[in-house]
């Protein structure tokens, strides 16, 4: 920053307009009144234990972490092989396969999610929760192919030619190479799939039926009829969870190399 | 002589290119043999064709009088370091070096034996449990020599081992890979661009062009007696003279004398004495490099290079100026014929 005023002060500027909103929602999770108003009036502590009893919200939340635990996994199931056949394998066409794997970030979710309530919903007759496990999983797609692939990119790319020249079989070179330098990348891909599912609005929205809701619509839904400070407590609570989320991916692999090894 | 690998009239080819084109080629046992060219002579496919990383499109390939043609790398049991070095980032040092023996399901004690052996040879044992990633350029290409020398292989093969590492580890590890291919008596394979390297450390040298073999020898048989003008070129011959009576003749810069006048000296008739005029001099340091300009026997004016040693470190860099009438010379023994 030093020398260069000018890009420090818009740093400076942007952390603000990030920050200080999310910081007026979380001090209002602890004001003693009956509207989201500020200033402040008082400390309680009684919005957490109401939003955490409101069953809404707990049932939302339930549903909410099951979509986003299947629908990383799904979509680790399939970005990991896709991932190698990018990375390592000998297919034509690689940029193509990347290019369709990556097209759900440019893909406005909407049209994914119309095109997901005619076909499964409708016309095929399932449930919200098919629809949006399949939904989920074609938005978090690009994160598991691109970020499960950052870490082996930046190996080597001969040690799998080291390790068959040392005796290993092609299955073994595998286990004991390519996995292990592809974990980290697995790693953060999974962490940053789960909080991507878990915030989505937009599909959600669209695919959500009478008994399936997730906890963003849940609130949205909340915020429309109520104006009480136990929704900023929610928001608060869901801050906290995605905080430590974010500090447990930096720890282990770094933002860095999630988001293609800028710094490497 | 034993042969620990040969080439029978093999070839590959990368869709239209011919990367090596029916070579034929016997790796002697216990000795280092260097593949040595430009880039794109097809010395490192040849190299990886021997390792297992590519399959001749025509021809065979043998290991220790077997046939190996086809046999994945996993059944060649050859040891080969790369260019990069291809250490595994996620293990340590001494697990880098375990690797191929616990494939091999070397049991326990004999293991670490082997490890801290293999170490020991390239002076790394106090670094066994370091990462790779902590290591310098020069370690990891230690510790790269160390994990292929482990598993006892059949080969040692050596992709480009040295153009990582700077010019003055370079040189010193020319020697180093000389001391450990002595100590273990293994047959090693060398590829390299670089012909001080080739001639410092080869057993045999293998020159190679367009994926054929350019000439073969010791590198004191091959380096005065350049088959032809590409390997004269490659290894430093500048100068390349018609001569009428004798076909074309070559000389190294080092050989060719710069005499002040036109008269002086007398020469063999055997040697080469022609008048020349003083193009351009270069101050080297110890040497001057001297371009001067003399006319074939077609009449046509060609480029001659000289470097001319200076005797002592106050001698003058006098006498040697742009236009200046010269002679240039050299004896018999200095100059080679090369045929066509």
């Amino acid at each position: 920053m030093k020398g260069r005023p000018l890009i420090g002060t818009f740093a400076v500027l942007g952390y603000i307009i990030m920050i200080v909103p999310i910081l007026f929602v979380v001090a209002i999770a602890f004001t003693d009144s009956q509207t989201l108003s500020f200033p402040l009036r008082g400390f309680t502590l009684r919005w957490f234990g109401e939003a955490a009893s409101y069953t809404p919200f707990t049932s939302a939340l339930l549903s909410s972490l099951g979509l986003a635990v299947l629908s990383t996994a799904l979509a680790l199931a399939i970005g990991i092989p896709v991932t190698l056949a990018i990375q390592r394998g000998k297919i034509p066409g690689k940029s193509l396969v990347e290019g369709l794997f990556l097209s759900p970030l440019v893909v406005p979710e909407l049209v994914v999610g119309l095109a997901l309530y005619q076909q499964v919903m409708v016309g095929l007759n399932q449930t919200a929760l098919v629809a949006l496990v399949i939904g989920h999983t074609v938005i978090l797609l690009p994160y598991a192919v691109r970020v499960t692939g950052a870490s082996l990119a930046l190996a080597d790319p001969f040690v799998e030619e080291a390790a068959r020249g040392l005796g290993a079989s092609p299955f073994k070179t595998f286990l004991t190479v390519t996995l292990p330098l592809l974990r980290p990348g697995i790693f953060s891909a999974a962490l940053l799939s789960f909080i991507t599912s878990f915030n989505n609005v937009p599909m959600s929205l669209l695919l959500q039926s009478r008994n399936f809701h997730t906890l963003p619509i849940t609130m949205l839904d909340y915020i429309q009829q109520s104006y009480d400070p136990m929704i900023a407590a929610m928001s608060t609570l869901l801050l906290a969870g995605t905080v430590v989320i974010a500090i447990v991916a930096e720890r282990t692999v770094g933002f860095a190399k999630i988001f293609g090894g800028i710094n490497k | 002589m034993t042969i620990a690998a040969e080439f029978i009239g093999v070839s590959q080819s990368f869709g239209d290119f011919l990367a090596v084109d029916n070579l034929d080629l016997k790796i002697e046992e216990g000795k280092l043999t260097t593949l040595l060219g430009p880039s794109g002579c097809g010395k490192t496919t040849t190299l990886r064709m021997l390792a297992g990383y590519g399959t001749p499109t025509k021809g065979r390939i043998t290991i220790g009088g077997k046939d190996a043609t086809r046999l994945p790398p996993e059944k060649r049991n050859l040891g080969m370091v790369f260019q990069s070095y291809a250490l595994f980032p996620h293990m340590t040092v001494a697990e880098n070096v375990a690797y191929g023996l616990k494939i091999r399901k070397v049991s326990e004690p004999e293991r670490s034996r082997r490890v801290m052996e293999s170490l020991d040879l390239v002076g790394l044992a106090h670094l066994a449990k370091r990462r790779p990633k902590a290591l310098s350029g020069g370690q990891q290409q230690r510790v790269a020599l160390a994990r292929a020398i482990a598993i006892r292989p059949a080969l040692l093969l050596l992709d480009e081992p040295l153009s990582n590492l700077d010019a003055r580890l370079r040189v010193q590890m020319r020697s180093e890979i000389r001391r450990i291919q002595a100590e273990t008596s293994l047959s090693v394979v060398l590829v390299t661009h670089d012909q001080d390297e080739a001639l410092e450390m080869s057993d045999t040298m293998v020159l190679m062009r367009e994926g054929t073999i350019m000439q073969q020898g010791a590198p004191e048989q091959v380096f005065p007696a350049p088959a032809n003008r590409f390997v004269a070129e490659f290894l430093g011959y500048e100068n390349f003279i018609d001569d009428p009576r004798r076909g074309l003749l070559t000389v190294r810069p080092e050989h060719l004398r710069v005499a002040a006048s036109e008269t002086e000296p007398a020469v063999a008739s055997a040697g080469l004495r022609l008048p020349a005029t003083i193009t351009s001099s270069a101050y080297r340091g110890v040497d001057l490099v001297i371009t001067t300009a003399v006319l074939n026997a077609a009449g046509e004016e060609i480029p001659l290079v000289s470097t001319v040693r200076r005797d002592s470190l106050a001698a003058d860099f006098m006498g040697h100026n742009r236009g200046d009438k010269v002679t240039v010379y050299t004896r018999d023994v200095d100059l080679v014929a090369l045929p066509g």
